[in-house]
């Protein structure tokens, strides 16, 4: 078993002649509906309505990766359903039977391609202990997606979603971006979350819904792109004010295609 | 692969502390005898001196500064004599004790050492048989399910938990459930586990748990506790004292609304171990049992310095998550041993103006969010004051050998040097006397009974 990776290495972003290269790297052969490519610079707020043609990946050496959205996106969920997991194989391709326990904030990148335009999606991890809610304001802060975990192994991970949601709500932007993920499919003999059941649920919160393994790869690269596609069919439908480069923030109007709940929470379909 | 968590450990814990073929996870059969070699690395996987395999927490050859033998010899022979005059120390030779600590206390001795400066020693002599009343109850199924999950996490690259049922592992819950017992409105908390293991690789697990407590209710009081109010009241604290320490990073900081939780977070509550190279953590942790917390204020510091201290390293920094990318990832110079210890005696930072500041923010707490949900004592800023408020007696200070050794050389000529190491040497003997009163050492090898045993077994031959 190799060394587990402990840190973030290199920078994804800010390398200046080697950008494209550290990019490639990252896309380790896996679907290909998503490619990554690199846009010739053009102005760094990357704006959407900036028409440049999408080719093959071209390296460009240029002091800054040009992308046109940077999407922060958290996983939430009791300790050990695999959140921490889902992040390495998500952004690392890796997974590691004995990852630490996360303590404090964990996070990393991966930059996609989706359709014509670059995203930058940058997911966070955190310590699902009850205690480490305290500390989770500054967590959720300009997060528009959340995958909220369970482990498909262990009911009590499940009974917890609805806190989990209250707490989501609570703290994060109302229009956020939510999937549910049951997580650990590898382990199906001894599941004791039927999918049906956790499905319906879903369905009725208005939640994007999917199974997958961290371990062997299974529904990852679809989990977060189906995300990632939502948070950017919200964003494109809507006026979009963006501030810094760190985060895209949702306005607190609802858009005009006149997506709403009762509650006031706008509703993500499944795709 | 068995997995713990669709289990229990053995409920019944006397048969984990005594004998190793009750472990549920060892082959009786095997002539293998360590952890790692059970779990299947065997002994060309390189394992460093720590006992980390595969070069895991960020080993390099160069990082460890090696002392020559004749001085860990010295070092050894002078740290024995603090132990053995521990109060008399500590009361006035105290700069002493420090400095000594400062320049990383021999490895040998580390364990005892820590158990004596953190105060863990006394409180383990003043509750007799307490852990073992701990170790014997069932506990909290809900404490127990979260901590079994995290037993197979902590420092898996290390040989002593590598292996899942190992005795690192068991020893491990036994001192995590142990202390959600000895604390229920506690409860545990996942940053303990690295800490208990950082111990657990120098010390039996009683004694382990001891300077656990000490660590948690006198140098980090109320970091583990429920709300963690006071870690996040610290990490301003550590975000106000940057101004006086590297004003471009304190800048920095300010400037990209980069909240102290979202980077200290692991720092403290781990007290380092999982961010600096080993050879760092254990001379950080010399030092910290020694004065408490000021010297993680004072690591933390350092590293946004050399981080975030000057004006090309913020050019590459343009906003909040690239700041945090960069503090994930420290460059190893700065991590280094010498380097490290070296920045921390330097940062002008004291305890008082701890203190002081964290006054300043309570404050500011109070008026923005209210009252703290989670009084904690106030804490006690390194081994002097731990023990001006718990003050031993000399029996709680005397060290009970368990292994003793008569040696077959006859004793040597008394010189005027060697009357001090004689006398320990009587001592020792009047505590081997003792401690064979109450049958708490091994029997000698010069004993009837054993040379009989060694005549029956020749004979059969």
């Amino acid at each position: 078993m190799a060394p587990r990776l402990t840190r973030l290495s290199p920078p994804l972003h800010h390398v200046p002649s080697s950008v494209s290269s550290v990019k490639q790297s990252c896309v380790r052969g896996l679907a290909t509906l998503w490619s990554e490519t690199l846009f010739c610079r053009g102005s760094s707020d990357g704006r959407k309505n900036r028409k440049e043609p999408v080719g093959a990946p071209h390296r460009h050496s240029m002091g800054d990766e040009s992308y046109n959205f940077v999407f922060k996106v958290v996983l939430i969920g009791e300790s050990g359903v695999g959140k921490s997991n889902l992040l390495s194989r998500f952004t690392k391709n890796e997974f590691t039977h004995d990852s630490r326990t996360t303590i404090g904030v964990e996070f990393s990148t991966r930059t996609v391609q989706l359709d014509t335009v670059t995203i930058k999606a940058q997911i966070w991890d955190t310590a699902g202990l009850e205690r480490y809610r305290a500390i989770t304001s500054a967590y959720y802060r300009g997060a528009v997606g959340a995958l909220l975990v369970y482990d498909i192994t262990k009911h009590l991970t499940y009974e917890s979603v609805e806190r989990w949601l209250k707490e989501l709500y609570d703290h994060a932007d109302p229009h956020i971006v939510v999937m549910l993920v049951g997580n650990k499919g590898d382990l199906g003999s001894v599941r004791t979350v039927p999918t049906e059941e956790a499905k319906d649920f879903a369905e009725k919160k208005g939640l994007l819904y999917m199974e997958t393994s961290a371990l062997d790869s299974t529904n990852v690269e679809d989990a977060f792109q189906e995300v990632l596609i939502a948070i950017h069919k919200k964003v494109a439908s809507r006026e979009v004010t963006r501030g810094s480069i760190s985060a895209v923030t949702l306005p607190n109007t609802i858009g005009p295609t006149g997506e709403g709940q009762k509650d006031g929470r706008t509703c993500c379909k499944n795709l | 692969m068995d997995k713990l968590e669709n289990g229990r450990l053995s409920a019944d814990t006397r048969s984990i502390r005594t004998s190793v073929s009750s472990s549920t996870h060892m082959d009786d059969e095997s002539s293998l005898g360590s952890d790692s070699e059970i779990n299947g690395f065997t002994s060309d996987r390189h394992t460093d001196k720590y006992g980390f395999i595969g070069g895991a927490q960020q080993y390099s050859e160069e990082s460890a500064q090696d002392l020559p033998p004749e001085v860990l010899r010295q070092r050894e022979v002078k740290w024995l004599d603090m132990l053995s005059n521990w109060d008399k120390w500590m009361a006035r030779r105290h700069n002493k004790v420090r400095l000594r600590c400062q320049k990383g206390i021999p490895p040998s001795l580390r364990g005892r050492a820590w158990l004596f400066l953190s105060g863990g020693k006394v409180k383990k002599e003043q509750n007799r048989g307490k852990f073992e009343e701990l170790d014997s109850q069932a506990g909290d199924p809900k404490e127990l399910d979260v901590i079994e999950k995290d037993l197979h996490r902590q420092f898996p690259f290390h040989e002593m938990f590598v292996s899942r049922g190992g005795h690192g592992q068991q020893d491990l819950f036994r001192v995590l459930k142990a202390y959600t017992l000895y604390r229920p409105e506690e409860g545990y908390c996942q940053a303990q586990a690295p800490i208990a293991a950082v111990l657990l690789m120098h010390m039996p697990a009683e004694e382990a748990f001891w300077v656990l407590v000490q660590i948690c209710e006198k140098y980090l009081p109320g970091y583990y506790s429920a709300g963690l109010e006071a870690i996040q009241l610290d990490g301003e604290v550590l975000n106000a004292l940057m101004r006086r320490v590297s004003p471009p990073a304190y800048r920095h900081l300010e400037k990209h609304k980069i909240e102290p939780i979202l980077y200290m977070t692991e720092w403290f509550m781990c007290a380092f171990s999982r961010t600096l190279p080993w050879a760092s953590v254990l001379r950080v942790w010399d030092m910290f049992l020694c004065d408490g917390v000021k010297i993680i204020f004072r690591v933390g510091m350092v590293l946004l310095k050399c981080m975030l201290g000057t004006r090309e390293k913020l050019k590459a920094c343009q906003g909040q998550y690239e700041t945090m990318e960069l503090l994930k990832a420290i460059e190893p110079r700065y991590m280094q041993e010498g380097f490290l210890v070296r920045e921390v005696l330097e940062v002008p930072v004291s305890a008082r103006d701890i203190e002081r500041e964290h006054r300043v923010q309570l404050k500011r707490w109070r008026k923005n969010r209210g009252e703290l949900h989670c009084k904690s004592p106030p804490r006690l800023h390194g081994a002097r004051a731990i023990m001006a408020s718990e003050p031993p007696s000399r029996q709680d200070l005397r060290q009970n050998p368990t292994i003793i050794v008569e040696s077959p050389l006859p004793p040597p000529q008394p010189t005027p040097q060697l009357k001090e190491e004689k006398k320990s040497k009587e001592e020792k003997k009047m505590e081997e006397k003792k401690s064979r009163k109450k049958g708490t050492s091994i029997e000698r090898s010069s004993d009837p009974a054993s040379s009989e045993i060694l005549s029956g077994s020749s004979l059969r031959q």
